[in-house]
């Protein structure tokens, strides 16, 4: 056990924390605003993959990271036209995202490297520079709905849609642009994720992350600075399934596999009813109908 | 704004409504419920845009209806249903409607920006808590104060003195008049003759045409006022029963000491055959009541009982079971499901487990909807396809079928026509004749006037009464100001009751 | 008019039981109760066709940008299923837990109850299934008295799963969505866990249980399709009873137009959560004790193949109908069965279905809310 609670373990943490931090910032964006976004896996795996190939192709893992956020602002883009401008359900619209995009990298994926073939190891990034950027996006979502008109209007999108609207605001167009923003952070999160820790892309590579993220942000109270304290905590959960797997312990390893999910579950009955949920959360936007 | 209509689906709203505001001038606007005011005034802020008709602001023609463009232009509308963002404080939300560059300024400056525009304007407000927490009174002070913030110069006031006490409505008026002096242009919507005594000039709406068109306030007197805005018939709009229970009767519907929300420690009976009418302005705890009776919610002390049988909360079937009917103040909400058809909704709270087919559905659903005079294109008609009136009537099928021994109505001819509010009054009327206790919670006091055995009037989560007929309007008229509890209070000599 | 009276802000002061978070959804489920008039066959029927043929295009296109002839491709597919002996078969089996845990979903959505967690469900009521037929001391009962404990248990276990999503959200608020998805998870790791330690063939050297050939299935029809399919094809007529005509899915349909509604006159609307997850969970947990002892023989590492998130495709490709539902899902397992012999000829990529069938469903969604466009323009 005392292999578990070393250094290098809390490092491992920290290096899977940090996808999942990014990919939470990126769903409070979208949730202050209103859309609910459970397409956040999705669009997670398209930046993952995004990246991957870039990275692959320009061996520059930092142009891999830009590849992903760019390609996950477009999910975010083609998200936010189904649900704000066609008025989707935000619900079914998300859940059919996430189907889609794993189907979709899969196939692009198995497109380039045949199944079998070992598909290349990329140029990886140290924890260090990753753990800054994490940092800065924190920072800048903090500073976003702390000190900032937009963030204030943004928050007033998702509670109030028809009072912004009254004082001149265009609801559609900031829900879009959060939703841009939020796919960007989830696709820069998932090329975190190959182009940090992994060093590949493996089909449905995020595992569920992005819908850990989801979670995170209730637990979170739609703050960004629990949300990433709670993505530290799920990455060395992480951290210590990876370690024990393998060696025999008394305590199962799949105790660790699952404790991520457990924790998130608790947290999320222990916070549902405290934390305030943006009051238009999910709710399509047209004006008159309230 | 010249000959401005607009209609929704089949209803006209406006027919052609011509309409001026000028400057230094307080101008009224009055009408009945449904006369189509606030439609008039959301044209006016771009919030809704007019079939036909233009509208010309300081010489201006507005082409494109946005809410935008529009408050730039300097005009302002108070809505009924605030828009406050609720969990923003007030500084916030005035930086929110008028940002001072990218950055919020830090928490002292907008503070400060409040208490000036506080001290200038004399309008109360609390700054640090989230506008929910905020009184109805305080919320709309700051809605003004949002408003002359963004420099408006046209101020539209959406029945500002509907959720107010007398005291702050006088006060506000007085506000008003004030503004009117510094040069700004005021429109006030009401549906209170008093009120209409402090205002300039004034326009009358009866069902979307003008029944006064600008005249000046002194030209007219109330009932002058009052037959344009509700026709010739000055005597409202339910027909006013010709015999009321003198006796008493043995209690039916019996509410002990029951507390909910602002609801403290309600105690009242209503015995079989009477109406007891609950008057009192809204907000007053009257949602509170209706949850705890109805059993939607469940009391946080004290019991509702049926002839001696507890109701159960969150039970709708022991509710029906022991013979309590409800018809919710809000029936799209409570007493309805909209995407289902009329027989369905008929079916809702019956015991069977096994429902019959469509057709055998349809067949026994025919009778029930021919005597309640639900008028629909048959059993099998989507719900949200009815028309107010026989949505409501369709609640009544319902709900009066399995002859009830007590009834809750809450605000039963709420946005119903005259002749569908007459008819559900005179069902009611007639259910309780048949034996039937009868809760009716409701806004107009004429109705209450006209229908009931004994009114009651709710204020601040309590009652004070019974006033029985021959009513005396005006001291009723005082308790739902809270005069009765203010003397309450004075009598006891403490101040038993936080304010 | 009447829109503009002012709403009490009751949920304030009233403790309203808010079931679920997200609180609110739109008219998702409006087109499911519409009768059958000609604007409810354009929505329910007209849509899922339109939509699973333009995903046909779009995979074509796919194909062909692959060098591929698109006609010869979904020839062949056509060939695989109706023209190969097992064709058929094989397309039962796989058809077989897609509708059980489809129409297990499609109940729950009609309530708005919008569970995703068929797969954790599934593999729970895989474990417990294995776990009881493979316990000591079983071996000599009847094979029809070990399948059906097999499939009790493995039914219990599903709707315990199911209904613990349900008691959180009632008693505690929490989402859903986000903890059927999380209990999925968890049922994964259980079963990682049972194969590796728990219910773990002590002779075998892989992770996986004893064999559970003495509760194995009888199959018909060729070899392959199990007694599993019967229970499908039984299902949905049974299912379509209960919507139209027994009170549990009056509530259900009720549920999800107006809870405010179901509350105040009909029965609590937590209730209806709380039944209709545990259902939609045993019919879950089934489909994973059916797949085991249907098809494999043992129960392995490897049993979570992804049948309980294609389930939430047919679902709603099925448009929330049982028969929509088996229709959806016979065509998602053809699709699935004809594309593997289709693969192996032309040298496709296997997630080709994949995203076809996604398409699908993202086809479906767009076409809704144009078709609900469109009546609003009327």
């Amino acid at each position: 056990m005392d292999t578990l609670f070393s250094i290098a373990t809390v490092e491992a943490g920290i290096r899977l924390g940090l996808p999942v931090a990014l990919a939470a910032l990126g769903a409070i964006i979208n949730e202050r605003s209103g859309v609910l976004n459970l397409g956040l896996e999705g669009m997670m795996l398209s930046g993952a993959l995004g990246g991957y190939i870039v990275n692959d192709a320009t061996g520059s893992p930092w142009i891999g990271l830009l590849a992903g956020l760019l390609v996950g602002a477009s999910t975010g883009g083609v998200f936010a036209g189904l649900v704000v401008t066609f008025r989707t359900s935000q619900v079914v619209t998300g859940i059919a995202f996430t189907i889609v995009a794993i189907a979709a990298t899969t196939y692009l994926f198995q497109l380039r490297w045949d199944i079998g073939e070992l598909p290349p190891r990329v140029e990886r990034l140290g924890m260090w520079p990753l753990v800054a950027l994490t940092l800065v996006c924190v920072a800048a979502v903090w500073f976003l709905f702390r000190r900032t008109t937009l963030g204030l209007t943004i928050s007033a999108v998702g509670e109030s849609p028809e009072s912004a609207d009254a004082l001149g605001y265009n609801v559609v167009l900031i829900r879009w642009m959060a939703t841009i923003a939020g796919g960007a952070l989830a696709g820069l999160g998932g090329a975190v994720l190959v182009n940090g820790p992994l060093g590949l892309f493996i089909e449905e590579v995020t595992a569920g992350r992005g819908w850990v993220a989801l979670a995170l942000v209730v637990f979170a109270g739609w703050r960004p600075v629990p949300a990433v304290a709670g993505a530290f905590l799920f990455g060395l959960c992480d951290a210590a399934q990876l370690r024990l797997q393998g060696t025999a312990t008394e305590v199962p390893y799949e105790v660790f596999l699952a404790l991520p999910y457990v924790v998130t579950l608790i947290a999320l009955v222990v916070r549902a009813r405290r934390s305030h949920t943006p009051a238009a959360l999910g709710d399509p936007y047209v004006r008159g109908a309230a | 704004m010249r000959s401005v209509s607009r209609r929704f689906g089949e209803t006209v709203a406006l027919d052609g409504v011509d309409f001026e505001a000028r400057p230094g001038e307080i101008h009224a606007l009055l009408g009945a419920n449904g006369a189509g005011k606030t439609t008039l005034m959301r044209i006016l802020a771009g919030l809704d845009r007019p079939d036909a008709g233009t509208v010309e602001v300081f010489g201006r023609r507005i082409e494109s209806f946005e809410p935008g463009p529009i408050r730039a232009l300097g005009v302002a509308l108070v809505q009924q249903h605030f828009t406050l963002v609720p969990t923003l404080t007030a500084s916030e939300n005035l930086v929110l409607a008028r940002p001072e560059g990218a950055l919020l300024p830090p928490g002292r400056t907008a503070g400060v920006r409040v208490q000036k525009l506080v001290e200038k304007f004399g309008l109360e407000v609390r700054d640090g808590v989230p506008a929910s927490q905020l009184s109805v009174g305080e919320r709309q002070r700051l809605e003004i104060l949002r408003a002359l913030d963004a420099d408006a110069k046209i101020l539209l006031l959406d029945e500002p003195t509907a959720v107010l006490t007398d005291v702050e409505a006088e006060r506000l008026l007085g506000v008003a008049r004030a503004l009117a002096d510094q040069g700004r242009a005021l429109v006030v919507i009401t549906h209170r003759l008093a009120e209409v005594e402090a205002c300039d000039r004034v326009t009358v709406l009866r069902e979307g045409i003008e029944a006064i068109s600008d005249g000046s306030v002194d030209g007219y007197t109330r009932a002058d006022l009052a037959s344009a805005m509700i026709g010739t018939d000055t005597s409202g709009t339910i027909t006013a029963r010709t015999t009321r229970r003198t006796q008493a009767a043995p209690v039916c519907l019996r509410v002990r000491d029951v507390s909910l929300g602002r609801v403290s420690s309600l105690t009242l009976d209503v015995g079989e055959g009477e109406i007891v009418g609950i008057a009192g302005v809204d907000g007053n705890g009257q949602s509170e009541l209706e949850a705890a009776l109805s059993g939607r919610s469940a009391a946080e002390s004290g019991e509702v009982s049926i002839s001696g049988e507890p109701i159960a909360p969150g039970d709708p079937r022991s509710r029906r079971g022991q013979g309590l009917a409800y018809i919710p103040s809000d029936r799209y909400s409570w007493g309805l499901i909209g995407p289902m058809d009329l027989a369905d909704n008929l079916e809702l709270g019956r015991v069977l487990p096994i429902r019959p087919n469509r057709p055998a559905r349809h067949k026994a659903a025919r009778p029930s909807l021919d005597h309640w005079d639900v008028r629909t294109a048959g059993p099998h008609a989507r719900t949200s396809s009815l028309s107010g009136g026989n949505a409501q009537k369709l609640v009544l099928a319902r709900e009066l079928d399995e002859h009830p021994s007590a009834v809750l109505a809450c605000y039963p001819t709420r946005g119903l026509d005259p002749e569908a509010a007459d008819t559900v009054a005179t069902r009611l009327v007639a259910a309780a004749e048949a034996g039937c206790a009868v809760l009716w919670i409701g806004a107009e006091l004429d109705e209450l006037l006209a229908v009931s055995d004994r009114i009651e009037v709710l204020y601040d989560g309590t009652l004070f009464g019974p006033y029985l007929p021959p009513f005396d309007r005006a001291a009723i008229g005082l308790a739902m100001a809270g005069d009765a509890a203010d003397r309450a209070r004075t009598a006891t000599g403490g101040e038993a009751d936080p304010p | 008019m009447t829109s503009s009276d002012t709403r009490q802000p009751a949920s304030g002061t009233t403790p309203s039981p808010k079931s679920t978070w997200p609180p609110k959804l739109d008219g998702w489920l409006d087109a499911v109760s519409r009768r059958a008039t000609a604007e409810g066959i354009l929505s329910s029927i007209l849509v899922p066709v339109v939509s699973a043929l333009a995903a046909l295009v779009v995979g074509g296109v796919l194909i062909a940008i692959d060098g591929v002839n698109p006609l010869s491709v979904y020839q062949a597919i056509l060939q695989g299923v109706f023209t190969k002996s097992r064709g058929f078969s094989y397309t039962a089996t796989v058809a077989t837990p897609l509708v059980l845990i489809g129409v297990g979903y499609a109940l729950a959505y009609r309530a708005r109850v919008f569970t995703i967690g068929g797969e954790g469900q599934y593999l729970v009521g895989a474990v417990a299934g294995t776990a009881v037929v493979t316990a000591g001391g079983v071996g000599d009962l009847p094979r029809v008295v070990l399948i059906v404990m097999g499939l009790g248990a493995a039914m219990v276990a599903g709707a315990l799963w199911g209904g613990l999503a349900g008691v959180l959200a009632n008693r505690f608020g929490a989402s859903i969505v986000i903890s059927t998805l999380m209990l999925s998870f968890i049922g994964d790791s259980l079963l990682q866990w049972a194969v590796r330690d728990g219910i773990r063939d002590p002779e075998s050297y892989n992770a996986n249980s004893r064999p559970i050939t003495a509760a194995a299935l009888p199959s018909f029809f060729g070899q392959k399709t199990h007694l599993g399919f019967l229970f499908a094809l039984v299902l949905v007529p049974i299912a379509w009873w209960l919507i139209r005509r027994h009170r549990w899915g009056f509530r259900i349909d009720a549920l999800g137009h107006n809870p405010g509604t179901l509350d105040a006159n009909e029965f609590s609307s937590a209730r209806v959560t709380l039944s209709v997850l545990v259902v939609a969970g045993g019919l879950a947990g089934l489909a994973g004790m059916v797949e085991t002892t249907g098809v494999n023989i043992r129960l392995g590492q490897e049993a979570s193949v992804g049948y309980g998130w294609d389930a939430i495709i047919v679902a709603l490709i099925g448009r929330l109908h049982p028969l929509g539902v088996l229709i959806a899902g016979l065509g998602m397992a053809g699709l699935t069965i004809g594309f593997e012999s289709a693969q192996r000829q032309f040298e496709l990529p296997s997630s080709l279905v994949s995203l076809i069938t996604a398409f699908v469903i993202i086809f479906v969604v767009w076409g809704d809310a144009i078709a609900a466009r469109w009546k609003e323009a009327r």
